[in-house]
């Protein structure tokens, strides 16, 4: 047998999935990036918010991601780019490593997959309708075509490397059947050790915050999946296992694998209206239901911050509503879901808001007395 | 006799059709740029599309009887095929250009479903010069002796002029954000 269709074979069997937080097959994308010798972006870039892992993966775990990389473009002619933030630590240690690296600007859409692929090839870092998939060539969004690249997430690519090296049984004996396999974690926010865990899918939350210091006692509630993510109630968080099946009942998924606990000293409305602010700003302004819808979102929430009314909330749904599944990427579809969660989680909090009695500005009144 | 009827046939759809592509091309003007209520827009769009395939009923009674009618050679090619014409081969290879360019937009429109949204939208911009094209050659030749005809005509062209203007000049809201946006960090 092949080396090619060997690999492929095992990562079949093993039912490996893209880390990115998209969890395609990687096995499928590997095949056509085998049929059309396609080029490969790994993306290093951690891309959404909180997330770490894929530093800790070229930090901890370089010869593996480089040797994974090597068998997803055995050919000499397939170029390798490794993708990160510029100016960040990974980026220098890719450079460091003489590894051909993609310097990525910190904008939340440009780690986007067909996002790299633009950069790549001398265009801008936004995203571009998929119609062909890049693995398969097709055109950018300046018409320009696209020469088949393929983009692999940093961990699934090192995951690629020790799939090949202690087989697909290895790779099984953790996570769950839909969700097999060791997998990262970045757990963050309000907590005394925020960390990146390797875990796997199927157990439960709270093992996740324990490993960072425990959920602390006055936390309210936690982010799955970042800006593309939904909300749990504290309780929620600590009753759950962490698998998509049993997320599924609060909207979330695993994702990119990022667990974020709130501050709960801060209002949850201010702290959601500014990740919806910077979100309106990250558009790249090329598909309408983004470049205006996100920043109709942002401006529908902070009038329900301010009056908590019906009429407000009213539009803030109105506008969630008009996003999911539209525009090339999956950015405004993310941000539907994590808006319309917050919603759901902060409920309570809405009306408090509409009694015009936040509980934390009168805390933060009393402090100040 | 029926001659005769044919000349005023082809003269009267002639006008009409300048008239309804006028109204067109300012329904057009209308929709570029994502200017109105999405309601509005719907509702111009479908104007646009009706219209469009209404004025090709018109244009080709035009054709068929300014062809046909026999008082002066003109000849089927020169239908398609512009400057072959017996008679005005200048003007009528205008008329000629146009029923080119309509073709085109007819086609690329109808497979539109099934083009790339950049060919569709480099083939709709043949609008701006298919319409002056009709404009010269309905002025030029069909409404010379007739000042009411030519009246029409005029204002056609005033109409359809100062909407063109205002299209390229007044800065639509898709083009303002994506401008703003494309000033930020990018590469």
């Amino acid at each position: 047998m092949r080396p090619n269709a060997k690999l492929l074979d095992d990562l079949t069997a093993a039912g490996l999935t893209g880390r990115g937080g998209a969890a395609f097959s990687t096995g499928i994308k590997v095949r056509a990036a085998f049929r059309n010798r396609a080029d490969l972006i790994v993306n290093a870039c951690d891309g959404e918010i909180g997330a770490s892992k894929d530093a800790v993966v070229v930090a901890a775990h370089l010869d593996e991601l480089i040797r994974g990389a090597e068998l997803v473009a055995p050919h000499y002619r397939q170029r390798v780019l490794f993708a990160a933030h510029r100016g960040s630590p990974t980026l220098a240690q890719l450079a460091d490593a003489r590894l051909e690296v993609l310097a990525v600007p910190h904008r939340y859409v440009s780690s986007e997959a067909s996002a790299l692929v633009s950069l790549a090839q001398g265009g801008l870092g936004r995203p571009f309708a998929k119609r062909v998939d890049p693995v398969d060539g097709g055109r950018d969004s300046t018409g320009r075509r696209v020469h088949p690249t393929v983009v692999l997430n940093a961990e699934t690519v090192w995951r690629v490397a020790q799939i090949a090296q202690h087989g697909p049984g290895w790779f099984r004996a953790r996570g769950t059947h839909a969700e097999p396999g060791p997998r990262l974690a970045t757990v963050t926010g309000y907590l005394s050790r925020p960390t990146v865990v390797e875990t796997e899918a199927g157990v439960p939350l709270r093992e996740l915050l324990d490993a960072a210091g425990g959920l602390p006692g006055d936390a309210r509630s936690v982010l799955i999946g970042g800006l593309g993510g939904a909300f749990l109630t504290a309780d929620e968080a600590l009753g759950v296992r962490w698998s998509t099946d049993d997320l599924r009942r609060y909207g979330a998924a695993l994702g990119p694998g990022v667990v974020t606990v709130l501050d709960p000293t801060r209002c949850p409305l201010d702290i959601v209206g500014e990740f919806l602010d910077y979100a309106a700003g990250e558009t790249a302004g090329q598909c309408g239901p983004c470049m205006f819808g996100l920043p109709a979102v942002a401006t529908a929430w902070r009038q329900l911050r301010r009056s908590g009314s019906d009429a407000a909330l009213g539009e803030l749904r109105r506008h969630l509503g008009l996003l999911p599944g539209r525009g090339a990427c999956a950015f405004p579809t993310g941000v539907a879901r994590f808006g319309t969660s917050a919603l759901r989680v902060f409920a309570g909090h809405v009306e408090q808001h509409r009694a015009g009695a936040c509980s934390y500005r009168r805390e933060a009144a009393h402090a100040h007395a | 006799m029926t001659s005769e009827l044919l000349w005023y046939a082809s003269r009267a759809t002639g006008v009409a059709s300048i008239v309804l592509l006028t109204a067109i091309v300012v329904l057009g003007t209308l929709l570029s740029g994502r200017r109105a209520r999405p309601a509005t827009a719907a509702v111009r769009t479908a104007l646009h599309r009706w219209l469009s395939l209404g004025m090709v009923v018109f244009l080709v009674v035009h054709i068929v009887t300014a062809v046909s009618e026999g008082f002066v050679k003109i000849g089927w090619l020169a239908v398609v095929v512009p400057f072959v014409s017996g008679w005005q081969p200048g003007w009528v290879g205008l008329g000629a250009l146009a029923v080119d360019l309509m073709v085109a937009l007819l086609v690329t429109s109808w497979l539109r479903p099934r083009l790339p949204e950049r060919a569709w939208r480099a083939v709709h911009w043949a609008a701006y010069a298919l319409w002056p094209l009709a404009l010269v050659h309905g002025l030029m030749l069909g409404t010379a002796n007739e000042p009411v005809l030519r009246g029409v005509t005029i204002a056609c062209a005033a109409a359809g002029a100062s909407f063109v203007a205002w299209r390229s000049l007044s800065s639509p809201a898709d083009r303002n954000r994506r401008r703003d946006v494309l000033a930020g960090e990018w590469s």
